[in-house]
């Protein structure tokens, strides 16, 4: 009982740190200038977000993204002035509105399909032969035994 | 004769030996015929010792700077010093192909007189199948979609010099080998597979010959990921180890199918279960690591790596759809006789995780292939150009990390058949308050994010299962035998290296887990434009511009810059440095590095006044505990050496008899 | 565990749609990156000329064929090119067609040495915190973007251009204007 006691305030405790931890917090003009140039990809590396990208060229985008972030543009309205120059390729994620947004829900698919095919085999096919036996084998095997036993005299 | 002429010649007869050798094992596996499986043998072991020959001959080409070679001409100028030299045996295309072959014919020859002596037929077959592969890269390496020993009509009098990227730091050494070591070795439980489909046994035999091997190339190639990883740390200069560039996407991928297989091999050993899904897997792993070979080395997506385009790219697809066929086809063909011994029973036992356990490492992997490949897709389909980059990746894979991370540490506590609630109570309630304090302990120090906390919170969780198990495995054979501590702990190694190098290997895997959390979270950056003597302040440290200077060396010019960087009670110089080749367009940046247990100062020279060097921009990046990523690879690595060792030999124990059954009543 | 058929089928679809991706990858060359701006209106700015006498607006030119090419000392095939650029600038000279550079990440005075050793008389305009380059969707010199009378990008050409592609460009847009 005392060890029931102890795992449910556990579970109450990591509960609590994950709702503390989710908590929404406004975030500074630097963080959204990181968040921002997270996403978008520098047009003269391999790959590289603007925020990691050391090429000059990022770095102007970088300045330019902080001075729209001060005028107060939105991170939709910034995502769609580069967009606007150099396509959808400069965003490193497909937005979640366009039929690539797809790709958001495969990771999803597949470990739905994944997890009911392995529960199917989970639950179904012939019980396992190797398995312990069951109480009342157990009973009739002891009864057994005592009948042969009291058969040998 | 040249080193040369000597190289491409040995190769050749290879490719003969090589043909001969299929044939042989072949007929050898189908007549069982001695004299046929001695000459496969032979054809091996020569053949094997001719392809090195081949590679020595490279090197030596190599560091005497032959530039009659083509390879040699675009790989090599008389300025590379002789490390830089030898190593560009894999610095391009043609010579990687040669070590890929190499390192396969290596694993041919040991199939040949190791394995063939263990279990005849299935092993002769098999042999058959290594032999059939090591051609095709033989022929590869002969003709011109990747000979390595082209001779130019006349020999220029400097060659271009290796890639910047590869002449920057030791690394390259160890990054390609080791991963090359873990790519090819996947080729022979791969082998094993498809001989066991092919003479159309049902049983495990095939899975318990190569166990060693899956763990030895599982081991090396996620060493030779975490050194690559290193590599893009210490010389990309971005301050990064992971991108997901399509090709270390490439190289993941066959270590998560890897993985999941390590795991699931434990199920059939166990309880003689998953048997068609543990050959799927297998040969998922080998298709995989040619997919990697052919996505880098084609030239159809845009990476890192895309240093050379070739020919070879429609060749590495046809063998790629030759091997998925080959594979498929015997798999649908032999389902039939692969039944398993039961099911899995209970929800809550050991196999049902490790079952779980697969189902995740499918689903990344699969989002992996995905994300690599749909951008191709989609132009392909629609002509748009878009990007996946890490955004997505660092979204999805994140979770399912956790959601492994979590049954990492439930596995290994379940007894195999299921579990009741009392042993749920007994092995969970240390390790839920251990999770617990973590998780608390996480949010006191400020961090925030959902995944970062329960990372923190799933990492004690693991350990806390860890040495609980070691523990309880001490204080037994203390009971048992008697045995200090310290023995009795050592000891556990010894007899039951598989288990406890397990628990190792999954200790490494927190610590990578908590460096990955730490670093993406809490790193921080600045950058600023300093003179010689200006300051630059950033997390408790001050960064000083000592001195900028330019330096020349035979091979390159660099513009170096002198770092004093002091606070957090210690200090450091550093000098990152920017560094022009001779036959390069740009120049190519190189950080300079301050490693450290708990910080890494990563300072970075983004542009330099090129007129008076009176003005230099430095990037200057706090990255914690990304040190303990190196730490967990080579806990990893030393843990599955402790479970692949042979276990000693048991000392004999005395056989209480096995009662008869009773004769049935009548 | 026995594949049921539907399942093979799906995996054999799978394995097919992989192998048929990878077959047409070959077909495209990752280098060749077509995005953003053309068809569009041009985007406008106005900077600081190159030589010291004033700013320039793209606004000034409404109404007339506008070459705009991004260049840089530092780039070996801007040096390439450049002579394709003199000539075609001397055959339209005094026309409806304007031709402007812009300076790409680089200093003034490199620029400047650079415009008077390679004898360009075109108005030359700095761009110092490089807007310019990044609204036109710039991804290294040179570049050249091709402006109707109507102000949108007509055309665009990545790397050195020659005086063929460039009278080719112009002689469009001279032929869109006057229908």
């Amino acid at each position: 009982m005392r060890t029931r006691v102890v795992i449910a305030a556990a579970l109450l405790a990591i509960a609590a740190a994950l709702v503390l931890a989710a908590r929404p917090h406004e975030a500074t003009a630097d963080e959204r200038v990181d968040r921002i140039t997270t996403e978008l990809r520098c047009p003269v590396c391999q790959g590289l977000s603007v925020k990691d990208s050391p090429s000059e060229t990022a770095r102007q985008m970088r300045d330019l993204v902080a001075e729209r972030v001060r005028e107060g543009k939105t991170d939709a309205e910034i995502g769609a002035e580069f967009r606007a120059a150099y396509g959808d390729w400069v965003l490193l994620s497909p937005p979640i509105t366009s039929w690539s947004g797809l790709v958001w829900l495969a990771p999803l698919a597949v470990v739905g399909a994944g997890f009911i095919l392995a529960s199917a085999r989970i639950r179904g096919g012939t019980p396992a032969r190797d398995a312990e036996p069951t109480a009342a084998q157990l009973a009739a095997l002891r009864e057994r035994v005592a009948r042969e036993e009291a058969a040998e005299g | 004769m040249s080193a040369g002429d000597l190289g491409a010649a040995a190769l050749r007869a290879a490719l003969f030996l090589s043909l001969w050798g299929t044939g042989a094992a072949a007929y050898a596996a189908w007549r069982r015929d001695t004299r046929a499986l001695v000459s496969a043998r032979i054809a091996a072991g020569v053949g094997f010792g001719l392809i090195v020959v081949a590679a020595l001959s490279m090197m030596f080409a190599l560091a005497t700077h032959d530039f009659s070679i083509l390879y040699i001409a675009e790989n090599n100028a008389r300025e590379t010093p002789l490390f830089y030299s030898i190593i560009g045996l894999w610095a391009a295309l043609e010579g990687s192909i040669l070590l890929w072959t190499a390192i396969l014919a290596g694993a041919t020859a040991y199939v040949a007189f190791r394995g063939t002596a263990a279990i005849p037929r299935l092993a002769t077959t098999a042999l058959a199948v290594m032999f059939g592969m090591l051609t095709f890269f033989l022929l590869l390496i002969t003709t011109p979609a990747a000979d390595p020993f082209v001779r130019l009509a006349f020999a220029p009098d400097n060659g271009n010099g290796p890639n910047p990227l590869l002449q920057n730091h030791p690394l390259m050494a160890l990054h390609p080998p080791l991963l090359y070591l873990g790519y090819v070795l996947t080729s022979v439980p791969f082998a094993y597979a498809i001989a066991s489909l092919i003479i159309g046994e049902g049983g495990d035999r095939w899975l318990v010959a190569t166990r060693r091997f899956a763990l030895v190339s599982w081991a090396l190639l996620g060493v030779g990921i975490v050194a690559g990883a290193w590599w893009s740390y210490a010389v990309l200069g971005w301050g990064g180890y992971w991108a997901w560039d399509p090709v270390e996407n490439a190289a993941i991928m066959p270590w998560l199918t890897s993985t999941a297989y390590l795991h699931s091999v434990m199920v059939e050993e166990k309880r003689r279960l998953l048997r068609t899904w543990n050959l799927a897997l297998v040969v998922a792993t080998f298709a995989l690591t040619i997919l990697g070979t052919f996505l880098t080395r084609s030239g159809v997506v845009n990476s890192v790596h895309s240093f050379t385009q070739s020919a070879i790219g429609p060749l590495l697809l046809g063998y790629l759809v030759a091997i998925l066929v080959l594979s498929m086809g015997l798999l649908l063909w032999r389902s039939g006789r692969l039944r398993d011994a039961g099911a899995v029973g209970a929800p809550l036992s050991r196999e049902a995780i490790f079952l779980f356990q697969n189902v995740i490492f499918m689903a990344a992997m699969l989002t992996v292939l995905l994300g690599t490949l749909y951008p191709l897709i989609a132009e392909a389909i629609s002509g748009a150009q878009l990007s996946i980059g890490g955004p997505y990746f660092d979204r999805v894979e994140i979770p399912l990390a956790l959601a492994l991370l979590f049954l990492m540490g439930v596995g290994p506590q379940l007894p195999w058949h299921g579990a009741s609630r009392a042993t749920l109570e007994r092995q969970f309630t240390a390790p839920l308050v251990s999770a617990a304090i973590g998780a608390l302990a996480a949010i006191a120090t400020g961090t925030t994010g959902v995944a970062a906390v329960l990372t923190y919170a799933l990492a004690s969780f693991v350990v806390a299962t860890v040495v609980q198990e070691f523990a309880r495995g001490v204080r037994a054979r203390r009971a048992l035998h008697a045995e200090g501590a310290l023995i009795a702990f050592a000891n556990l190694f010894r007899r039951n290296g598989r288990r406890y190098g397990g628990y190792v290997v999954h200790l490494g895997i927190v610590l990578v887990a908590l460096a990955i959390a730490t670093s993406q979270a809490r790193t921080v950056d600045a950058e600023k434009t300093l003179a010689p003597g200006e300051t630059l302040e950033i997390a408790g440290y001050t960064v000083r511009l000592d001195t900028l200077r330019a330096v020349r060396e035979p091979q390159r010019d660099s513009v170096v810059a002198d770092l004093e960087i002091s606070g957090n009670g210690g200090s450091a110089q550093l000098h990152p440095a920017l560094v022009q080749y001779p036959n390069s367009a740009s120049a190519v940046g190189s950080p300079g590095i301050g490693a450290g247990v708990r910080d890494d100062l990563y300072t970075i020279l983004a542009a330099y006044d090129q007129k008076a060097l009176s003005w230099a921009t430095i990037r200057m990046r706090v990255i914690p505990l990304v040190s303990w990523l190196w730490l967990g690879g080579a806990v990893v690595g030393f843990g599955a050496v402790i479970a692949a060792l042979p276990a000693p030999r048991r000392r004999a124990v005395r056989q209480i008899p096995v009662a008869q059954a009773p004769a049935p009543a009548k | 565990m026995i594949l049921s058929r539907a399942l093979r089928i799906a995996i054999v679809v799978a394995m097919l749609g992989l192998v048929v991706t990878l077959a047409l990858a070959f077909r495209r060359d990752p280098h060749d990156i077509r995005t953003g701006t053309v068809g569009k209106p041009a985007p406008a700015f106005t900077a600081e000329r190159l030589d010291g006498t004033g700013t320039l607006s793209l606004s000034d030119y409404t109404g007339k064929v506008v070459v705009v090419n991004f260049f840089a000392s530092w780039c070996l095939p801007c040096a390439q090119e450049n002579p394709a650029l003199v000539h075609v600038y001397e055959r339209y000279r005094g026309s409806d067609v304007v031709m402007l550079g812009v300076v790409y990440q680089e200093s003034r005075d490199s620029a400047r040495s650079y415009v008077k050793r390679m004898g360009m008389s075109w108005p030359a305009i700095a761009d110092d915190d490089g807007r310019v380059a990044l609204s036109y969707g710039v991804f290294g010199p040179p570049e050249t973007f091709f402006i109707g009378p109507d102000g949108v990008i007509a055309g665009r050409h990545i790397g050195p251009i020659d005086e063929t592609k460039l009278i080719a460009g112009i002689e469009a847009l001279r032929r869109e204007a006057t229908r």
